[in-house]
């Protein structure tokens, strides 16, 4: 047994036990809380305005929402494209509580987090739902199942009043220990909430991975056949891997409509699914990492793209909108480029980053 | 009583019959062989039995369930667990994980369990670990463990597929040719593996197999396929003598 905690220099588990860890030295124990322990202290320190803490709230809630995508297509196989509907189905959950009490009425200001987990439920029983066609149809046709279930959803909040008809729902301000949260706070106080949740469903990943309700979801993937009479039944595991994604897709609906005060149909389109679609991918399918580096990767470069667009307002027309054309255009060639050159994602120079370090600093 | 009972199974595809009226009876503890030309219908017939095909008609009976119409994941519960003929491993994970997956079933603990994971999860899971572990060293893979499955040579990815199937705990262990496409070393290998698994672990094997040579030499029963139809069953040597078999392997002169 070796006595050092904290650089491993081989494989000394004496118990199954052991190797069962999350963190496999004390130094990536500390090295991880270190780097919570930033995350949850810079705000306090640096002060953004609320527009930039609003663009990391933005990104926050992509994290959520592409954690769910990664789990139904990295991790089970199964191409989803209404991602966003589902996201959509969080938001109007607590939308409809808004029309139905009044966007102030205390279950929403003060039950915040019973609603949120509420709106996830919501998104795991729809998820489950639109699941079903998974247990016959595979590929790109179940694929096309989910797409027809984007335009349902969208055709059904344009055509009810009760949904405003996609216009804009008010959402009222929460409550926290200390009181409202103002207008001022806002974004800092969602900046730590979102935080938290992502930190949990994180380890959540991390742990249902190590267990059969994880490789069951692997299982499917790699090889429906062999899972079937490996005893799993492939069929169920399929809706099981959609309603775990709607539960995530579900809770990032809420967060989205907390954040934003207000639920409008344009934040759950199909260019928002697709948008999700490219962020799983960037970041690297099937890994749990890549949920993290792909919406940051994704919404950095529409930041780019903006303010690129910005400049070059100044030496062209004022007739030219080029921030229109340039926005899909590189969002559509970094997918492209992505499958072309590095189909595993970020999350693979990641892996190959780390490996690096094992061998250059001589940890052994 | 038979431990798994086939009776007067026909199974068609359009005009086509695979098997027609074909009765089988294999008894608890011994090594039965299905044995046959190419195309005679031993691979439809393992199919039936593992839930893959459905008999158009007759039915298959394990001790007093009836599993003629389970899917296969039914069959697998039931304690009937099958290694393809051609691989079917998850390539893309370790052979650990692989093992890991086949004890789903056996595996009780909650979703919340799972999300949690300390407490009883953990522990199932290390309990679960270390009964892969038992197999891992029974089938003698202790250095490839860590390894891709796609990544190893044929002969071990066959030894992990049989693997896989004894890590579900079966009561039948149904083979379909795990030694073909092998060299002299590793069949001797797998022969020794399954007389292993009838003796030493008590499991009932259904063996699937081309090399008569083997067959002929581990089996307690043999049963003879040809276009579909039993023609010959009994021990090795029944079946050495029998003119239909010889016919059908041999040819008329």
């Amino acid at each position: 047994m070796s006595a050092n905690t904290w650089l491993a220099t081989g494989n000394f588990f004496t118990t199954y036990k052991q190797e069962q860890r999350t963190f496999l030295t004390s130094l990536d124990r500390t090295f991880f809380t270190f780097f919570l322990v930033i995350l949850f202290g810079w705000p306090l320190i640096f002060e953004l305005g609320n527009k930039n803490m609003l663009v990391i709230d933005n990104i926050l809630i992509a994290i959520v929402a592409v954690m769910g995508l990664n789990l139904v297509t990295g991790f089970a196989g199964l191409i989803s494209i209404g991602h966003a509907a589902f996201v959509g189905i969080g938001a109007y959950t607590l939308a409809s509580f808004s029309r139905t009490l009044g966007d102030s009425h205390v279950l929403i200001t003060h039950f915040w987090p019973v609603m949120i987990i509420l709106s996830g439920v919501m998104g795991a029983v729809f998820g489950a739902i639109v699941g079903l066609p998974a247990l016959r149809l595979k590929h790109l046709y179940l694929a096309i199942a989910t797409l027809s279930f984007q335009m349902i959803f969208e055709w059904t909040i344009q055509f009810f009043t009760f949904f405003n008809q996609g216009q804009t729902i008010y959402i009222g301000r929460v409550a926290w220990l200390t009181g409202q949260v103002g207008r001022k706070d806002h974004y800092l106080f969602w900046y730590f909430i979102i935080l938290t949740i992502v930190v949990l469903l994180g380890f959540g990943i991390r742990n249902i991975m190590k267990t059969r309700y994880g490789r069951s979801l692997v299982a499917v993937r790699d090889n429906d056949r062999a899972a079937d009479a490996m005893g799993m039944n492939p069929g169920l595991t399929k809706v099981y891997a959609f309603a775990l994604a709607g539960f995530f897709a579900g809770v990032a609906g809420a967060l989205h409509a907390y954040v934003y005060r207000g639920v409008g149909f344009e934040s759950f389109t199909l260019h928002e699914s697709i948008g999700y679609l490219a962020m799983a991918i960037v970041g690297g399918l099937g890994t749990l990492n890549g949920s993290f580096w792909g919406p940051v990767a994704i919404k950095f470069l529409d930041l780019q793209v903006e303010s690129l667009a910005e400049i070059s307002g100044q030496y062209l027309p004022s007739g030219m909108n080029i921030a229109t054309a340039l926005k899909p255009l590189t969002f559509g060639l970094v997918i492209v480029l992505f499958l072309m050159f590095e189909p595993r994602g970020i999350a693979n120079w990641w892996r190959i980053t780390k490996s690096y370090t094992k061998l250059w600093p001589f940890r052994y | 009583m038979a431990h798994l009972n086939v009776s007067d199974v026909t199974l068609s595809f359009g005009g086509l019959k695979a098997l027609s009226n074909v009765d089988m009876k294999i008894e608890p503890g011994l090594i039965t062989s299905i044995i046959g030309p190419n195309g005679a219908g031993k691979t439809s017939m393992l199919n039936c039995i593992s839930g893959f095909y459905h008999p158009t008609q007759g039915n298959i009976f394990y001790k007093e369930k009836e599993l003629t119409h389970a899917s296969p994941h039914e069959v697998s519960n039931m304690g009937i667990s099958r290694a393809f003929q051609n691989l079917e491993l998850f390539s893309g994970l370790s052979v650990l994980d692989n093992l890991l997956l086949a004890r789903h079933q056996n595996l009780k603990y909650s979703f919340f369990h799972a999300v949690w994971f300390y407490g009883k999860a953990s522990r199932v899971e290390s309990e679960n670990r270390g009964y892969v572990e038992d197999v891992i060293d029974f089938m003698e893979l202790e250095a490839y463990r860590k390894s891709l499955v796609g990544n190893l040579s044929y002969g071990l990815q066959k030894k992990v597929e049989v693997a896989r199937a004894l890590t579900l705990a079966p009561d039948i262990l149904l083979l379909d040719e795990p030694m073909a496409g092998m060299n002299q070393e590793e069949k001797e290998d797998i022969v020794r593996f399954v007389m292993d698994i009838q003796k030493e672990r008590h499991i009932t094997v259904v063996l699937v197999e081309h090399d008569l040579g083997v067959v002929m030499d581990i089996s307690d029963r043999i049963y003879v396929l040809d276009f579909g139809e039993v023609i010959g069953s009994g021990t090795p040597e029944e079946v050495a003598a029998d003119p239909k078999v010889i016919e059908a392997y041999i040819g008329e002169d």
